[in-house]
């Protein structure tokens, strides 16, 4: 009878009961909350579905010591997690957002390439916050980077630059990525007049094949030479987009854009989220990232729609000058931001189309956050 | 009187600032009884050693202070002001020769360590320790007391209980350690230079491409549309079965503008309207460059089963 009793209570001890505290419960609520928001609002239900559940898998209590922990060597989340951690698992999410992405709208207006240099602004708006608020520049930078609106890209910097701050980070990038339309909304109406906003711009041009099998070797060797640090992901983005372009490489630009990027989105979803546990992310750290995470995408809107009224500026010929509404989609987070400029401008001019205008900057910011990542590593890693 | 005191102000501010830098020395490692192994001094002695290290970002110029091994008498072994060699650069180390010799040079005290003993550096003032390190009484032959910095980026130096193996003219401590980033907080504490140049870097970049993409076809090509038909906008060849002009009249485009507004209207939030939108767009743009040449070829390829010369018989020989 003894040994039963001591067997039960030494059960009792491993189960999750046991080792429960409030901050688990708070995180695992927060995983279902984002499970939630994916399957009934549907916000990027493809990143906040496996980051959600990975928060729950990552938050049950257990017993330390049975190496089943995300953190714990050799258990299996740990082993999925050296994709994260060692910064394997976003380059090849570039190779395939590289194959599924269309320069034509950036090609055809090259102007556009510059709102998404402006849009990286808040990288760097953010990065000086961070300094003020206390962080070391490694931690900085990795944080200012929530600010290019790009998962991956905040990922892969902040597993090399502030490992510890990564769950934070990431969380914090893809949550606010999904509430684009939410906090760009209001910042372009504030920013523009009814009048700018009635721009209608003119119809892009065609892009020749030629062009588009051109754009990512030659834009691949002048990022890659003056940012040679921002290679992985630079080099796979470009790479996929010309595998993709090329028009020989069908299999392997749909190997690249289906199968691998949705088998790495899901690791990446769900380890990440697992890394969220509780002893390591509930922190006043946690919730600053996350407040200066929202700043950072304020600034870099804010820098987009009010570069883009500089280039009115310069821009003689009314025929010519650009909406400012295609501003706010220098961010990276594709298609979101550029969905936002279609509604917005549509809801003052039914007729007026911004999306394949606003494709431009958006694609364009891609390259920008990967080039403002690179720099940062070369200074900070 | 003015003058006077101006001067006095300096003056004093300039040996508080020298104060202040030599504070920012410490003895990092010492060795009372050399065994055979050990270093010899530039008379071909092996005699005990001191280790000065400077752990400030500036040069240090400890010309002037005082080392001694009794506390009663501070001012026991002048290091000379003369000399240029006693400025000591940041991160930098020195030995001094304990060999009870003084007027040997610049980098020997007149006296010598033993074990038990406690060795002090004091400031030019002949008063102020600087830093002090106690050699065990059980101190064995040929090793060293030290201290160590076992954050080498935090720069605090704690002393080691066990002796170690003498490390001389070597920093106690691993200065591989220090990141890119502590060197850029020192640098740019507030983020302002590294901000400017990744701005200015990332612009830089991305005007490269707009402008090579400008100048080598966004140019020629609006330059050609302009001069050909002005109510047409699109017109592109494709494939190798000949060409194929595809041309939008204003109608057909405003037609691409209502599938696009129509499949918009359809959504909601998902992607998947946006989606058909932008494909019929393409479509009717003719922008989709993958044309299926609808032929298929089966090429012969060669292998050991369809090799002839394999497959004939041998002759026996």
């Amino acid at each position: 009878m003894e040994h039963i009793l001591e067997s039960l209570t030494q059960f009792w001890e491993y189960t999750g009961f046991a080792n429960c505290s409030w901050q688990n419960l708070v995180m695992i609520g927060i995983g279902l909350v984002f499970i939630t928001l994916a399957i009934v609002k549907e916000w990027e239900p493809m990143l906040l579905v496996p980051i959600g559940f990975g928060m729950i898998v990552g938050n049950i209590p257990m017993f330390p010591g049975l190496n089943i922990g995300v953190y714990e060597d050799g258990s299996v989340l740990n082993i999925l997690y050296q994709g994260v951690k060692q910064g394997w698992y976003p380059p090849l999410i570039f190779l395939g957002i590289g194959a599924m992405t269309d320069f034509s709208a950036l090609i055809s207006q090259p102007r556009l390439i510059l709102i998404g240099a402006a849009a990286q602004m808040g990288i760097f708006g953010a990065y000086l916050l961070a300094l003020t608020f206390g962080f070391a520049p490694n931690e900085a930078g990795a944080i200012g980077i929530i600010g290019g609106a790009d998962g991956p890209t905040a990922i892969f910097l902040s597993s090399k630059l502030a490992p510890d701050l990564m769950g934070a980070i990431a969380v914090s990038a893809y949550s606010y990525m999904a509430l684009v339309p939410v906090i760009q909304k209001p910042i372009m109406l504030l920013l523009t007049t009814k009048k700018e906003r009635l721009i209608h711009m003119p119809t892009p041009r065609v892009v020749s094949k030629k062009e588009k099998i051109i754009f990512p070797i030659v834009g691949f060797l002048i990022t890659a030479f003056i940012v040679p640090s921002g290679l992985p992901l630079l080099g796979m983005l470009f790479f996929g987009n010309l595998l993709k372009e090329s028009g020989v490489t069908k299999r392997l630009a749909n190997t690249a854009s289906g199968p691998l990027i949705d088998v790495v989105t899901t690791l990446i979803g769900l380890t990440v989220g697992a890394s969220t546990q509780a002893d390591k992310f509930i922190s006043v750290k946690s919730i600053l990232i996350f407040g200066l995470g929202l700043l950072s995408f304020v600034i870099a809107t804010t820098c987009g729609v009010l570069f883009v009224k500089l280039m009115n500026l310069f821009i003689s010929n009314p025929a010519k000058k650009i909406n400012p509404l295609i501003g706010n989609a220098g961010v990276s987070a594709v298609p979101d931001s550029a969905r936002v400029s279609e509604t917005v401008g549509r809801e003052i001019d039914p007729t007026n189309h911004l999306l394949m205008h606003a494709m431009g900057p958006n694609v364009a910011g891609v390259i920008g956050s990967a080039v403002a990542a690179g720099i940062l590593l070369s200074f900070l890693g | 009187m003015r003058k006077f005191l101006t001067t006095v102000l300096l003056l004093a501010a300039a040996v508080s600032l020298h104060a202040q830098n030599v504070s920012d020395l410490i003895i990092s490692e010492a060795v009372a009884q050399p065994d055979s192994t050990g270093i010899l001094d530039d008379y071909g002695r092996r005699s005990g050693w001191i280790e000065l290290y400077n752990k400030s970002t500036g040069t240090v110029n400890f010309g002037g202070c005082y080392l001694t091994d009794d506390r009663t008498n501070l001012r026991k072994s002048l290091i000379p002001k003369s000399d240029l060699r006693t400025k000591l650069g940041p991160r930098q180390v020195v030995l001094i020769w304990c060999s009870g010799r003084g007027e040997d040079g610049t980098f020997y005290a007149n006296f010598t360590l033993a074990p038990g003993k406690t060795v002090y550096l004091v400031s030019n003032d002949g008063r102020t320790i600087i830093d002090s390190l106690a050699i065990p009484a059980t101190l064995p032959y040929g090793l060293a007391a030290y201290k160590q910095a076992y954050d080498i980026r935090k720069q605090v130096f704690e002393f080691v209980d066990n002796p170690e193996v003498p490390s001389p003219r070597m920093v106690n401590g691993d200065h591989g350690s220090v990141t890119k980033g502590e060197l850029m907080k020192e640098r740019d504490p507030h983020g302002w230079i590294l901000s400017v140049v990744s701005v200015s870097v990332v612009f830089s970049a991305l005007a490269i491409l707009w402008f090579l993409f400008w100048l080598l076809f966004d140019r020629p090509a609006r330059k050609a549309a302009k001069a050909g038909d002005a109510s047409t906008t699109l017109s592109m060849t494709k494939g190798k079965q000949g060409k194929r002009a595809v041309i939008l009249s204003e109608a057909e485009e405003s037609q691409v503008a209502a599938a696009i507004a129509l499949a918009l209207d359809m959504e909601t939030d998902g992607d998947t309207y946006a989606a058909i939108a932008t494909a019929v767009h393409l479509y009717l743009n003719d922008a989709i460059h993958d044309v299926e040449p609808g032929i298929v070829t089966i090429r012969r390829s060669e292998s050991a089963w369809n090799n002839k010369s394999l497959n004939f018989r041998k002759l026996p020989r």
